[in-house]
């Protein structure tokens, strides 16, 4: 598949084949839960007796707000994974790499700590509060490395590395000081966790992701010129400091997003890309609207076996991720490395 | 570029439809949930079915004779016996929204922190009552018991309960607060070692039992200690929290062996060591006084009743 050339129809098609698949996982999700619920039930006006129709209220309220949020996060992590593997010529860019996963958990556990409870427009504190760590530290970290060197693609990423370092270890003093059910709090938000949002919010990140990931599929054809290096690209008449800009921005928007929802999740934003890579050829345009969807569905996937595997008890979906993700990706890349380099 | 507009103007209507689509959805919901409300009042002004979403919480429950009503609870509510029969709806930490809604409860009471707050919030949403309650000290304990009295019709237990509650505190405080202040090492993790720091519930409840805690105030609430302070603490008595519920007297005499490397500690030289199931002993509920007392027990064995 990967051979051959990319033409819009064909991008077209594929791009519909695995939005058809998303939405067929995404509704047999829907499907498998603690509860077992009928699928005449929950299209019925009303139950009987007074408390209304729980089977609706099951499929309408709990599990189809959760599998969209899931579907967007996943979309959200692995977009902005293929964009930072691009700017950053690093295969081993993740969303998280320039400190969004230290920034947005620091500002999550001084949401736990504080006993902040106050919640806004359907979100917790948790949520604003590491949505203003994240944006925050990317900024920090932005500043930081336009303001060191000339190499700027590493300056930037030794300014991750470096603050994420720092904050996390802010986050391990701070955990260690906390109480017992702070901490547990904690700990599970940093395992990624995905649960029910209100409708206010759910809209909103939605919107929010998919414009980001429509901005971000607009430059793709310049991420593609980006992964020749600085000087090619320039010779070629792109304008390396706009696409950088644009691409930083709105990669760390959707992710800010994405883990302000959710918790960190790893291992997505990773392996999604690469694995689509490793499938579909490097053709950014290409690559970043299938990345985008297959992260949904990954992701949707993931958090299904998260909420029924040892229900009804859940366990943190970012373990689910790790734990299926990995050996997936493996077997991908034996199955497809000789074919394909990274990035050519 | 025709292709980036035309594929924007696509999601942007998909958007605004899923926005009116789950606008409709909510409004419908709200409406339904009023009118079943509505009918609730007619029927019976209290809740018929509870769910417990904390071990603590249960205990309470079952307590104020309400033990009948209480339809779910968490996985851990493991006391009294009948309570573990009841059906689960998921861990303490991680309960499971669609469990809740499944046994058709009219009142859900849940603690007061992230993970159970944001099962609260959905339930609140989805139009159910729930009763949030912080118990993180005595005074809070017996505030929850008249607050779910009252959200539960039961207000005359309720008051025979704190009454009778705060009775056998101030009893068992009494014995034990004229006795000499015995120094108390309350170790929760061996290794590393992690003790019980000052001002938590713990600590208080050592204080009620006349007891002092062998380390000084830290930022810390379970502070790691080195070795150096342990030596120099002169605990008279260490009570170790037991790792889980089971083989109480194998992890009593695993302690034992492991404290005898410190043999210059009073505790150690008087054999004063103590392993006690704490989680489920020391729980903010309604055995608080029995947990009281065995503390005092062990730190004055002199005392009599």
């Amino acid at each position: 598949m990967a051979k051959e050339a990319l033409t819009l129809k064909r991008l077209v098609i594929e791009i519909a084949i695995c939005m058809a698949i998303l939405f067929a996982v995404m509704m047999l999700c829907a499907f498998a839960g603690s509860q077992s619920i009928s699928l005449k039930k929950v299209f019925m006006s009303d139950g009987a007796g007074g408390i209304g129709n729980i089977d609706r209220q099951i499929f309408f309220g709990v599990r189809i707000p959760r599998i969209i949020l899931a579907a967007i996060v996943g979309a959200a992590l692995a977009c902005s994974g293929v964009v930072l593997q691009a700017i950053l010529r690093n295969p081993l860019a993740d969303p998280y790499i320039l400190g969004i996963s230290s920034g947005a958990g620091l500002g999550a556990i001084i949401a736990i700590l504080s006993g902040i409870s106050w919640s806004f427009w359907g979100g917790s504190s948790i949520t604003a509060f590491s949505f203003v760590g994240a944006i925050l530290t990317v900024w920090l970290v932005w500043w930081i490395g336009r303001f060191t060197g000339k190499s700027q693609v590493t300056s930037l990423l030794l300014a991750g590395v470096v603050v994420n370092a720092f904050f996390s270890a802010v986050i391990m003093f701070l955990t260690s000081i906390a109480k017992s059910n702070q901490l547990q709090s904690t700990i599970f938000w940093l395992m990624g966790n995905i649960t029910e949002k209100s409708n206010s919010v759910l809209v909103t990140a939605c919107v929010l992701i998919i414009f980001g990931i429509l901005v971000l599929f607009s430059i793709s054809q310049k991420l593609n010129v980006l992964t020749f290096g600085a000087e090619q690209a320039k010779s070629l008449g792109v304008n390396i400091k706009h696409i950088r800009v644009i691409g930083f921005a709105f990669a760390a928007f959707i992710t800010a997003i994405a883990v302000s929802l959710s918790g960190l999740i790893g291992f997505v934003g990773l392996i999604v890309p690469h694995g689509v890579r490793l499938v579909f050829g490097p053709d950014h345009r290409r690559l970043l609207p299938l990345s985008a969807i297959i992260g949904g569905i990954f992701m949707v996937i993931a958090d299904t076996i998260a909420r029924t595997i040892i229900a009804p008890a859940q366990m943190p979906v970012g373990i689910i991720t790790a734990i299926t993700g990995g050996p997936f990706f493996l077997y991908l890349l034996a199955r497809y490395s000789r074919k394909v380099s990274w990035l050519k | 570029m025709k292709k980036i507009i035309s594929a924007i103007i696509c999601v942007a209507a998909g958007v605004w439809v899923f926005g009116n689509y789950a606008k409709q959805l909510s409004s419908e919901n709200a409406l339904e949930t009023q009118e079943t409300k509505a009918e609730k009042k007619n029927t019976s002004k209290y809740p018929e079915r509870i769910v417990s979403l904390s071990p603590n919480i249960t205990e309470i429950l079952f307590e104020l004779g309400l033990g009948e009503k209480v339809v779910a609870v968490s996985n851990n509510s493991n006391y009294p016996a009948k309570a573990a029969t009841k059906q689960k709806v998921g861990t303490f930490w991680q309960p499971d929204t669609e469990s809740i809604l499944a046994t058709r409860a009219d009142l859900i009471i849940t603690l007061w922190f992230a993970q159970q707050k944001s099962v609260a919030d959905s339930l609140e949403r989805l139009g159910y009552d729930v009763l949030l309650l912080k118990i993180e000290s005595k005074d809070e304990l017996i505030e929850a018991i008249g607050e779910i009295a009252e959200a539960c019709g039961a207000q005359k237990q309720g008051e025979e309960l704190i009454e009778r509650l705060n009775e056998k505190l101030e009893q068992t405080e009494a014995k034990y607060n004229s006795a000499e202040k015995v120094k108390v090492l309350w170790v929760i993790q061996a290794e590393p070692l992690r003790v019980v720091g000052r001002g938590t519930f713990i600590d208080g409840l050592v204080v009620s039992a006349g007891g002092e805690n062998a380390i000084g105030k830290t930022i810390y609430q379970y502070p790691p200690i080195s070795t150096e302070e342990l030596l120099k603490c002169g605990a008279d008595v260490i009570i170790q929290s037991a790792m889980g519920a089971e083989n109480i007297d194998r992890q009593q005499e695993q302690a034992e062996k492991f404290w005898k490397r410190y043999p210059n500690l009073p505790a150690v030289k008087n054999n004063r060591i103590y392993v006690i199931e704490s989680d489920t002993i020391l729980r903010l509920g309604p055995r608080l006084a029995d947990g009281l007392e065995l503390i005092g027990g062990f730190l004055h064995p002199e005392i009599k009743d």
